[in-house]
Order: C-alpha cells, then structure tokens, then sequence
C-alpha cells in the first residue's frame, strides 16, 4: 500500500492474481498477467475489475462440454492438406540433402513409418565445442560412416600372385579424415586368412594376399564384402553436413542412430534431434516421441505456410501415443483398435471385420459415433451428448 | 534399422535428461486412487506407458503403476498428465 | 404407429443350421422360378412366402401388404456339406491348431488353466490386448507337432487357395484331400472350453457352423426383379445365383439318391462349392468369378457390402435423404451472409410441416388454398389420425382448407426466414456446411452472398451446391443456434475469420478509405442508402470551399462506438512500411472510440481468412450478431463505392514503355550471359561443386538461381514503375487479387518454367523441342520464358509453358486423392472424441485421451491467436478510457 491514491504496489498484486486465478488458469497466462500488472498503477478496485473480467474472459473462451474435438481437429489438419504440395524440396539452408516435405511427409508422419523416407538427425555439441568449427569437422568425420568404397579408386585383381590391390584415393581419404592405415586395421578386422600390407611402389595402394587360391566365382563377393567393411563412423549416419546456426555449429545428418550417438562425449545428449519417430519412440520413450510428432506436423504444416491450431496436431498425437507404443492413423492403428466392429466395417475391410466379429461373437455396444450413425441414432457427441433428468414426480 | 542395444545405465541417465522427454514419476497407490477417482476412470481408461518404455525403465515403472509425467506445454505452461503402466 | 424401440447393442455371431431352419418359411427345392404364366413357383426361390413384392399382394405368412412385410427367409437343405469361403481363414487356423484325432487344442493340459485365468483377466480390462494373447495361444498350438492329450501325431495342414484343404499324412508324406464333410467332422470335436482359450464365441459361433448345411434363402425384397418394358423379367444377380445354387443341389441329391459314381457326386459337390461360394463372395482371389450372361461379373453377397459405394460406406454411414435440392450457384451481394436465394420453383417443391395452431390457422389456410402449384402454398395435409392428404389431387381445396382445425400438420413450401442447411462437396471442414435463412427468388439458381464463399471453397464458374430442410422442431432450432453462418465466422482450425472481404470488397475498401477520397453529401447519402442505414452525418471533414467527408468518417457510421484498434494494413510493405502510430503512408490502422482516424482498410483489417484483424476483434467483442450486421452493410458500402467509381483492369495496366522493357531485356541478356559462363565453366569441369551434389546438380542449382534473380529482378523494375493508382497494382497491393509475381508475369517476363523442380529437359535426345540444338544448356532452350503475358508468347515458349502448366494439373489430381484418404482415414480415428464435463478428452468408451483439451482447455475458435485469451486486451477493455 505505498502511493497515496490507494493503488496497490506489485507484490501484493502478484499474490492476489495468483490466489484468485492460478488453480483456475494455465500457468503461462498467469505469469503474463502478472507482468501486464505491472505496468500500471492499480487500486484494488480495478484490481479486482481486471481479475473479474479475465474470468469471464477465459470461461468464454474455453471449450464447451461435448463439443466433438477430435472431427474438428482432423477436418482442421485435413482440410489444409488439399492445399499442400507433393514434391519434396531441398530444404533452405541445406541444399546438400533432400527432405521430404509436404503431403508425403505428413502422410507418413500419421502413417507411423518405421523409418521415414528421408531420415535426418540433428546433432548438437556441448557447448564447450561447439562454437569451434576445428573441433565440429573432427566429430563429423569421427560420426560419419566410412566404407572402403567411400574411398577407394579402384580395386584390381591378380590371379597370379592371388592378390587384391585397392588405390586409394589421396582426397576422399583427407576429406573424410582417415590415413591409409586405418584401412589396413579395418580390413584386418573384416577379412580373414589373408594379409594386408601398404604396396611398396605406391603408399596410397593396399595389398590384399590370400593364404588360399581365389576362387574365380567367388570374386565378386570378397570384392563387396572389401568395399563394404567400415573403416569408422556410426551406422546408419551416411552423410554429415556441418551447419552454422546463431553461434554455434551443427551437424546435420543424413539417417540416424540414437543409441550410438548418444554414447559420444562431445554431442550435447539433451538436444540431438531425428526425425525417425518410431526412433525417438525406442530410445527415447513415448512422452518424447509424442513431442517429436507434434513438432514435426507443426513443421510440416508451416512450411507449407498452413496455419493449424497447435491443439488439433497435439489431439492427433495423443491419440496416436495413447496406447503407449506410436500407432498409425488406420486400420492398422489406431481404429484397428476400436472395440466396435461396426466401426471398423464401415471403415476399410468391411467383410473380413464382420466375419471376425462373428467367430468371436462380439457384442457392438453402440457406443460411437460410426456405430449410432449406422443404426440411425442419435451420435453421442455435442448436443446430443446431453441428457435432460426430469422427474414429474418430484416436489419443489 | 537403428540398432535395438541395450540402453545401460548410463545412458538411461542421459534419456531422462533430453529435452523433449518431460519429467516422470511414480505415484504412491494411495495417490494412483485419488487421481483414479478424481477422474473417475478404471487404471487401463488412463493413456498408457508401456513397461518397456526405456524411460519406464529409467525410473523403475513396473505393470500396475501410475506414473505422474509433468510436461511442458505450448499452450498451457506446464500441465500434469498420467500414464498407467502396463506389460508389454 | 408402433412403439419406439431404441437399439441397445448389436450381437454378432453365425447362424447356426437349427436357426436357419427355425426362422425359415419354406424349404427351397425348385430350379425352375416361374409358371408359364408368369406367377412365382412354390418352392422356388422366388415362393410368394418368402414376402410380398407385388404392389396389392398379400403376404401369406404375415399378412401384410408390400408396404409392410419385411420379407421371410427360406432355406436350402444343401445334399452335402460346402465350406463357407468367408470362414476359410478361421477354418485353417482351426484345424492346424487342433488335434484332428481327438479334437483337442494342442495347448499342453498343465499350462491351459494358467492362460485361460489369464485370457479372462485380460478380457475383463483390455479387450484389445485379450486378442493380441488369443492369437498367440493359437500360433503357439499350431506349432506343436503332437498331440499333448492323445499322443496322436500331428499331419501337416495346407490350404490351397481358395477353399481346398489338403492334409499331408506324417509318415508318408501323402497328400490327403479334406472334404468338408469331414472338415465339419473335425470341427465339431472342438470342445467349447478349448475354443474360448482362442478367442471364438463357442455359443453363437460353433465353428462346424462355418461348414454349411444349410442355406438360408434371403427374401424376395432384398433381391427384386426388375421389369423391362418389353415385359421381360429381369432377375437380381442373387436370384441368379441362388437358382444355380437350387439346380446343382437338386441334381447332386438325385445322384445321391441313385448311387450314382464317386466321380459324379465328387463334380457336382466341387460345382455346388462353387456356386455357394461365388453366391457368398465372387472376388475370390484364384476363383474364376461368376458372371452373367452379358459377361458381367455378378455382384454377390460381399460385394454387397464392400467398398464406397457398399452397404456400409455407402448406405449406412452416408444415407440419401429426401426434402434436399441441388442446382448452379451464382452470387448476390445484397442478400445477408446469413441469406440464400431459392428459386420459386424450388421453394414449391421443399416442405416444412408446421403443427396447425390457433394462432397460424389462418395463415395456414391461405397456403392449403393456394395448393402445390402456387407458392406460396403447401403440398400436403397430416390428419391427426395420421391420413396423408396429397393436395395434388385434392379438388376443392377449399373445403379442405376451411376443415383445417388445431392439431393438423400442414407441409407447406419453405418461405422466407426458414431455416435450411446449405452445402457443397467437397466438405472437408464444418464449415463446408452452414445454415442459411431462406429468401425465396425468382430464376433457377442458389444465390448466396460473396462472402461465404471461402468457407465452401465456392466459385460461380458453374459450380452446384445442395440444401437441406430440416424436418423437426429440434433440428431446426440447432440449425438456427448453431449453425447459421455468422457462428462460423470464426474458423476453429486457426481462429480468424475465415468469412470477410474478398476480391472487389478489399478493392472498394481501400478506395473508400484512401485519403484522397472525398465525397460530397449526395455521394454519402447514395452510400448510405446503398448499405441500408438512416443516420445523422457527422460533421464534415472539409468544410469550404465544399462540404466534404471522407471515407473513413462514413465506414466509421458502422462500428460500435467503443470499439479500439490498431494494426497494420496490407499496403504496409516496403517503402509504404509502417510500424506504429506515426505512419505517414496511411498504412497503419487506429480505430479510436468507433471512428476510423487513420490507415486504409484493405485484406488485412478486413479480409477473409486472416487473424487478428480489424474484422476479427469486432466479431470477438460485440458478438457475430454484430459481426454479421456489420459485413452485411459495409461491404453493400464498397461495392457501390466502386460503383460509383469506377475500377477495372484494362490492358495498359499491364503494358510497359519502351525504356522499360528494354532494361527488362537488359537484366535477362545479363542473367544470360551469367548462364552461359556457368555451362562453358560446367563443360570445362571447373565449376565448383556444392557439397554434395554431382557436377550436373550444381550446374542446374545454380543456373536455377542466377535466373531466379534475374526474374525477380525485372519483377522489381516494373513494380517500382507502376502508378500508384493502377488498378492491378492495386489489386495486388491491397490483397484483393493476384500478387507481385502475377504482375511480373503480366507486365516483365515469366520466368523459367519448371518440371519437377527441374529445368525442362525431357522430350528428344538431348532436347525439349526439335528447335534447338543438341544438348543446348542455356536458358532459352530449357524452358525460361523471356515474354510477359502482355507481349504474348513464342511457340517455343508456350510448349514450354503449357508443360508447366500441365504438372500442376496432374499435382493438383493426385493430391486431392491423397490428402482425401488421409483426411478420411483421421476422421475415422478421431471421430469419437469429446470433451467432458471435466475438460478430459474422452473416447467412446470413457478412456481418457487428453486430461486438459488442449492444455488449456481453450477452444481453438475463440481462442484469440492461439493463446486462452488476450490479456492486453482483456485490461485495455476494463481500464479503457484510463490509459
């Protein structure tokens, strides 16, 4: 109570507004309220106006009781779909890799695709490397999966003294940050019953001799099985592009591997990001693959320059999560699901749901919306969902 | 295909602490009752988490439990949801 | 009128042969369905017992005419077991998990008590989980190689495709045919205790049922015959098949008798298999599908009930229904938003029943006396003994009308201020279908205000839309509560207002509220009367030599008087840009206690589908009531603005002078030559790569970019040449219609056309088009268009063009297929969620989706920019005229 004119000073604002409006009101609009306050000079009647009128304000502005929100959400992420593209761009910024944007990505997203068509992760590093562009190469190349091919010119063989000879080639060795001898250690690992040595006549050349003949048939396969075996990265990371962002370097990935790149020191392990759902969903638990859909269908969508309410997308999630394991928007999923077998004829596969439900001997409760529509009832939803109790018989 | 390992302790550890998996804990029973019946709904009416979730597993969650999960959410700040967890 | 009967629950199951013999009329025996003289043979499939088809016959079995008989099964006492294709599946799995010697299922005796509790705990609390565990007791019990009860050992079971079962003796390894009779032999040894362990129902689902014996014989109503009118009888695609079915039994069952060969019986049984089979399902995957003489594949049983236009998708989920009307649309901008036009003739024809009462007697009276032919009039009488009287055939309609009496139901013709549902398909979103208040119209086509359009997503190059009458009391008040246009003004899927200016509106708008528009009384006064209002002018803003107002003063006639706002208009960009109050352009917006003090109204404050808009806070504040009223009038106010005006797009809008399109030429010769140095620097390999990406790649990436700029470039030319008053510039300025690159198209150069997001390369080898040299990198012979649509286009240019063009269509084709499914599909998922009582999110059955919709519990479409509420506003609002 400091100024004369009786306005209230701040901190007995703040505890009035929490004490009247925190159990009533979200968090966030709490806090933004109490910073608005701050502002003005406030006697406790305006005060007291002020909370009123947010009251009213917030109770109009909420939900009504029955009110059908799961068609509204999928008619409000569905209807902006037919306006979407279907080509997928190289994203800005990084033309290096191609993204799946648009409808497909959308489709896939509520498909639940184990891997989606174009996977990418987002590595971040501690904030202790990550401002150093040295040290954001060093950790791509480390990450970066390498294959012989990757590097190798050409591989010759020589029946003669029943050897393989690879040349390697000087700049994709340095640009991927691997020396000749690391190839040889790798391929001592992968290649049994032979030995490998660095040639004499050219450093850049790897001398592959079996103890037992070559057999001709058999060349291509050991030819592969050289060229396929990693010299070092993490699998499944094919490609990484270091990115700046503010002030810090990113490494943009091409595929994903949670589990391996969480064990690495240097990547900041509380922000890596992948778009694999199903991935985050396995490594990192439901709450976290929920997170992840609802950020990626936001993106997909604004990318597009749709504007969608985030609570429809937060809807599509939950229930694609509400079982504990990311199932499909379909007859796979989620109205697989669904107790009512009149449902799911009406939706796909209509002949075989019925036939089961007959071997099983189920009972339809009618309780949706599909099954009411089908017998000509009332659906439980919005008005309907209302009953009136009235009993004639009753006295005042 | 990522490869399915065995997410160790250690790693368990740096699970809970990414940011986009939100705060989980298991609830008492006698708190598991209350929540039951301040929504008045049976434990499997409530979404589930899969006792094999590896953050079910990070805090020890077995089939039966309530697991308290506090998020932080766009729209509302921070918001408590609960998930029943159940084998499988 | 009988008792109204609510269903409870549907029960599934599989008729058993008892069943199908009980509810049975008649035992079905003759091939042959027809006398010579034309009447239906007893005991044919087409027996007069099994219903009354014939209009005026009497039903023998319940005595019921046509209109009321529900029709009567038969049935066909089959000479010899056939498997039912629809429980194939089932029956393998049955037979490879069961004994065949003593029938049991081949789970071991020591484990079969433990999943059994199990399977009913699981049942009790999660059904879905409950059948996850049944199948996996059933693969486990297909797996064991003998038996755990007898010892016996277990024949390898194999299916072939369709319907024939094999077994392959242990030992031997012969392969032994399964018939079905013992098949059903088989099946029958299942004990019920070990059937419910794998999830059947072992009381309305015995699986020897799945084996047929007998048939039943569907009524005579659900398979009709039609007549031709030649006379001809031409039978349902059911019928067909059940004679076929009829025959080859009666002939199996005389060989039978006779003891005719093995080889024999086994043909005909292999024939009846068939026809019983293609009589269940006739897109049997490996079965020859039964077609009629015409060659047409027949649609049976299944198909019945397969697909979109199915029994389920399309007669129980969507239902056709009467008192509906569909013609062409067109528009009228002096009906209300909440308004649609209805020709006479339709009105005539679309009914309403309204309960007689002392009050509408007379009223009532006058509409029975002008009968159905003269609107308006009414079509039909309801007595209170529930007599239908039809006024077409009534001759004096006067004596009926002066009968009418309180508690008669008269249908008369819809009139002005009933309430209908209006529609158009695709109806993707609520909004695609409104309730709209009739206005009966002369001419043959809907009419509906503008702006309603981009909700349906409507145009009127020949577009059609439906309309629906609501019949009952309870609909109609929905309709007027809840559904009425102005409700929908706010879109849940963002909260804006998804109805608001569009095209000419905006374009009036901005005209009206320009600073050089000033208007002398009797322009005022023709706006005024235009929108439909009487008020006192305020004082006029100039005063000498003339008294003038401006524009902003009359649109200011219309806002509420409190009403506050400030915000951007669309114009505020670039060198027009303004942040705040102190705009010297007019581009920013201050409504100021209802007046209109400064900035243009164009797309932004007022348009549709925009947030946060002028248009959004007035319909938020003051109720759609309000919001409606106030569309209604002002935007009468700038079509007659523009009315008076003047305003159109002409050709030299779009032309340029001679020193322009010369540095037009200029930028592109440039971009050329850039082009031209990028492909000789790509021929002699020294073009540098992006990372990533091949030679070829980054050459087209950057020639991509180099011609990108090039286009934007003269873009910016001719954009910063136009006068501010010409009227495409305008239109694009303001949002009503088109955009800088449309101007840019028009006036300067098209730019590069593209496939795929690639130049356009493919046609002959190394070429788009026979015009140009072999493997031609530059920019012309890949598809980048130098003329504007006002210069018009080179032959090369408008192949090029038109194979962009056609991309498009096909995207566009393809999309709607697809965004279609995936909408239809997350209908279908989501489609039983609420919201309770307590804000959870809710499925049918009570599980709890979300615990606060949407975290906060806000609706989307009140929501004001996506937050619960604004609270800038909310305190503006209550210290108001403090601040």
């Amino acid at each position: 109570m400091s100024s004369g004119n009786g306005s209230l000073n701040p901190s007995t604002i703040d505890r009035i507004v929490e004490e009247r409006l925190s159990d009533r009101l979200p968090k966030n609009i709490v806090e933004e309220i109490k910073q608005a306050l701050k502002r003005f000079q406030l006697t406790e009647e305006s005060l007291e106006k002020i909370i009123n009128e947010v009251e009213r304000e917030a109770q109009a502005n909420m939900v009504e009781p029955g009110e059908p929100v799961g068609v509204v959400a999928a008619q409000s992420i569905g209807e902006p779909s037919t306006q979407m593209t279907l080509r997928t761009f190289h994203y800005a910024g990084v033309r290096e890799l191609n993204v799946t944007l648009g409808l497909p990505r959308l489709i896939e997203l509520v498909d639940a695709k184990k891997v989606p068509s174009t996977p990418l992760t987002y590595v971040y590093l501690k904030p202790e490397y990550s401002k150093d562009r040295e040290m954001a190469v060093k950790i791509a190349q480390r990450i970066e999966l390498t294959k012989v091919v990757n590097v190798t010119l050409r591989i010759d063989i020589d029946f003669l003294s029943n050897a393989m000879v690879l040349t390697l080639d000087a700049d994709m060795l340095k640009d991927k940050g691997v020396d000749v001898d690391d190839v040889i250690k790798a391929l001592q690992k992968s290649i049994k019953k032979a030995k490998i040595t660095q040639s004499s006549e050219n450093p850049y050349q790897i001398v592959i001799e079996f103890e037992e003949a070559i057999d001709p048939t058999q060349v291509e396969k050991i030819r592969e099985k050289i060229l396929q075996t990693r010299i070092k990265g993490v699998k499944g990371i094919n490609k990484v592009i270091i990115q700046r962002r503010g002030d810090e370097y990113v490494l943009v990935c091409e595929g994903s591997n949670l589990v391996e790149l969480l064990q690495f020191e240097e990547i900041d392990h509380r922000r890596i990001r992948t778009n694999n759902i199903k991935e985050i969903e396995a490594v990192l638990g439901i709450e976290a693959a929920r997170a992840a859909l609802i950020e990626e269908i936001l993106n997909v969508l604004e990318e597009q320059g749709l504007d969608v309410d985030i609570r429809h997308v937060m809807l599509v999630a939950d229930m694609m999560t509400r079982t504990g394991t990311v199932k499909a928007i379909g007859r796979h999923g989620v109205v697989g699901m669904k107790s009512s077998p009149l449902a799911r004829a009406a939706f796909e596969v209509t002949v075989k749901n019925l036939v089961d439900a007959a071997v099983r001997g189920e009972v339809d409760e009618l309780l949706g919306v599909a099954e009411n529509v089908i017998v000509g009832s009332y659906i439980p939803v919005g008005t309907a969902k209302t009953r009136v109790v009235y009993n004639p018989y009753m006295k005042e | 295909m990522p490869s399915r390992k065995k997410i160790t302790g250690d790693l368990s550890q740096k699970i809970l602490e990414h940011e986009l998996v939100p705060k989980h804990e298991v609830l008492s029973i006698e708190e598991g009752m209350r929540i039951l019946k301040e929504y008045g709904v049976k434990p499997e009416q409530l979404p589930w988490l899969r006792a094999s979730d590896p953050v079910a597993k990070a805090i020890g969650a077995k089939p039966g439990d309530i697991v308290r999960i506090i998020r932080k959410s766009p729209t509302g700040g921070e918001i408590v949801v609960y998930r029943y967890v159940v084998p499988g | 009128m009988s008792e109204e009967k609510v269903i409870a629950a549907v029960k599934f199951g599989i008729l058993s042969p008892d069943e199908i013999r009980k509810m049975s009329v008649v035992q079905v025996t003759s091939p042959e369905t027809y006398y010579e003289d034309g009447t239906p043979k007893a005991f044919s499939v087409m027996d007069p017992r099994l219903g009354a088809i014939e209009p005026g016959q009497v039903c023998p079995v319940c005595g019921n005419t046509m209109k009321a008989c529900p029709g009567h099964f038969g049935h066909i006492e089959l000479a010899l077991p056939v498997i039912n294709v629809l429980f194939v599946k089932h029956i393998y799995d049955l037979l490879k998990a069961t004994c065949p010697r003593c029938g049991r299922l081949k789970i071991p005796p020591e484990v079969f008590e433990k999943y059994r509790r199990y399977l009913l705990k699981l049942r009790e609390r999660h059904p879905y989980l409950a059948k996850l565990f049944a199948e996996n007791i059933k693969r486990q019990a297909m797996k064991a190689s003998v038996c755990p009860y007898c010892g016996a050992k277990q024949p390898k079971i194999r299916l072939e495709k369709p319907i024939t079962f094999y077994e392959e003796d242990p030992e031997t390894r012969d392969k032994i045919r399964l018939n079905p009779r013992e098949i059903r032999r088989r099946l029958e040894m299942i004990p019920n205790e070990d059937l419910e362990l794998l999830g059947y129902d072992p009381k309305d689902a015995r699986p020897e049922w799945m084996v047929l014996t007998v048939l039943p014989v569907p009524p005579t109503s659900i398979r009709p015959s039609i007549l031709i009118e030649t006379g001809i009888r031409s039978e349902d695609d059911l019928t067909h098949k059940l004679v076929d079915i009829v025959r080859t039994n009666e002939r199996l069952r005389e060989h039978l008798a006779s003891g005719a060969p093995e080889i024999i019986i086994d043909d005909l049984w292999e024939l009846l298999q068939y026809h019983v089979t293609t009589y269940l399902d006739n897109e049997v995957p490996g079965l020859p599908p039964a077609k009629h003489r015409s060659g047409r594949p027949l649609k049976t049983l299944a198909q019945r009930l397969r697909g979109k236009e199915g029994r389920f998708r399309g007669n129980l989920s969507g239902k056709r229904v009467d008192f509906s009307a569909r013609t062409v649309i067109s528009p009228d901008p002096y009906l209300s938003i909440n308004e649609v036009g209805v020709p006479v003739e339709i009105a005539k024809v679309l009914t309403v029943p309204e309960k007689v009462t002392e009050w509408n007697i007379e009223e009532l009276r006058k509409y029975v006396l002008n009968g159905p032919y003269k609107w308006p009039g009414a079509n039909y009488i309801v007595t209170p003994d529930g007599r239908r009287i039809d006024l077409r055939y009534v001759r004096d309609r006067k004596s009926i009308a002066e009968s009418l009496a309180p508690g008669y139901i008269v249908e008369r013709h819809i009139k002005d201020g009933d309430i209908v549902l209006f529609n158009r398909q695709p109806s993707l979103h609520r909004m695609s279908m409104m309730g709209h208040v009739v206005k009966v119209l002369p001419g043959r086509t809907f009419r509906l205000h503008l702006a309603v359009c981009p909700p349906y997503n409507a145009d009127f190059d020949g577009d059609e839309m439906n309309l629906h009458v609501p019949q009952t009391e309870d609909a109609r008040a929905e309709a007027r509560i809840l559904l009425k246009v102005q409700n929908h003004i706010l879109t849940p899927r963002y909260g804006g207002v998804i109805i608001g200016a569009i095209q000419d509106y905006v374009s009036g708008a901005y005209i009206l509220t320009i600073k050089s528009t000033l208007l002398e009384k009797e322009e005022v006064v023709e706006l005024l009367a235009a929108a439909g209002i009487v008020k006192e002018l305020p004082e006029p803003a100039i005063l000498s030599p003339k008294k003038y107002w401006t524009g902003k003063q009359v649109v200011s006639l219309f806002l509420p008087e409190n009403f506050n706002y400030h915000g951007k208009s669309n114009i505020s960009s670039g060198n027009l840009r303004c942040d705040d109050i102190n705009c010297f352009w007019d581009s920013y917006i201050v409504v100021k206690q209802g007046k209109l003090l400064m900035g243009v109204l164009d797309k932004k404050p007022i348009g549709a589908e925009q947030q946060d808009s002028l248009l959004y806070w007035l319909c938020k504040e003051y109720g759609v009531e309000t919001c409606a009223t106030f569309m209604d009038r002002v935007f009468r106010l700038f079509i007659r603005t523009l009315e008076i005006k003047g305003f159109t797009l002409r050709l030299d809008d779009v032309e340029v002078d001679e020193e322009t399109r010369k540095q037009i030429i200029d930028i592109l010769n440039k971009a050329f030559e850039k082009v031209k140095d990028l492909v000789d620097r790509y021929v002699r390999r020294e073009l540098e790569v992006v990372p990533g990406r091949s030679l070829e790649e980054s050459l087209e990436i950057k020639i991509l970019e180099v011609l990108a700029e090039a286009r934007d470039r003269a873009g910016e030319l001719v954009v910063s040449k136009l006068s501010p008053i010409n009227f495409a510039f305008a239109m694009a300025r303001t949002g009503a219609r088109g955009n800088v690159l449309n101007l840019t198209q028009m006036m300067a150069t098209l730019g590069q056309m593209t496939v795929r997001g690639e130049r356009i390369w493919r046609g002959y080898m190394g070429r788009y088009l026979p015009h140009f040299k072999r493997n031609d990198l530059g920019a012309i012979a890949r598809g980048f268009v130098v003329n504007s649509f006002c210069s018009g286009l080179s032959v090369t240019e408008m192949f090029m063009h038109a194979a962009g063009g056609r991309e498009g269509l096909v995207d566009t084709a393809v999309r709607t297929s697809q965004s279609g499914y995936m909408q239809r599909r997350l209908i279908n998922a989501l489609l039983d969620l609420y919201v309770e009582y307590d804000y959870t999110v809710r499925d049918s059955t009570g599980s709890i989706i979300q615990f606060a919709y949407g975290e906060d519990k806000a609706d989307p479409s009140k929501a004001p920019h996506g937050k619960l509420l604004n609270v800038e506003r909310v305190i503006e609002r209550v210290l108001g005229g403090a601040m």
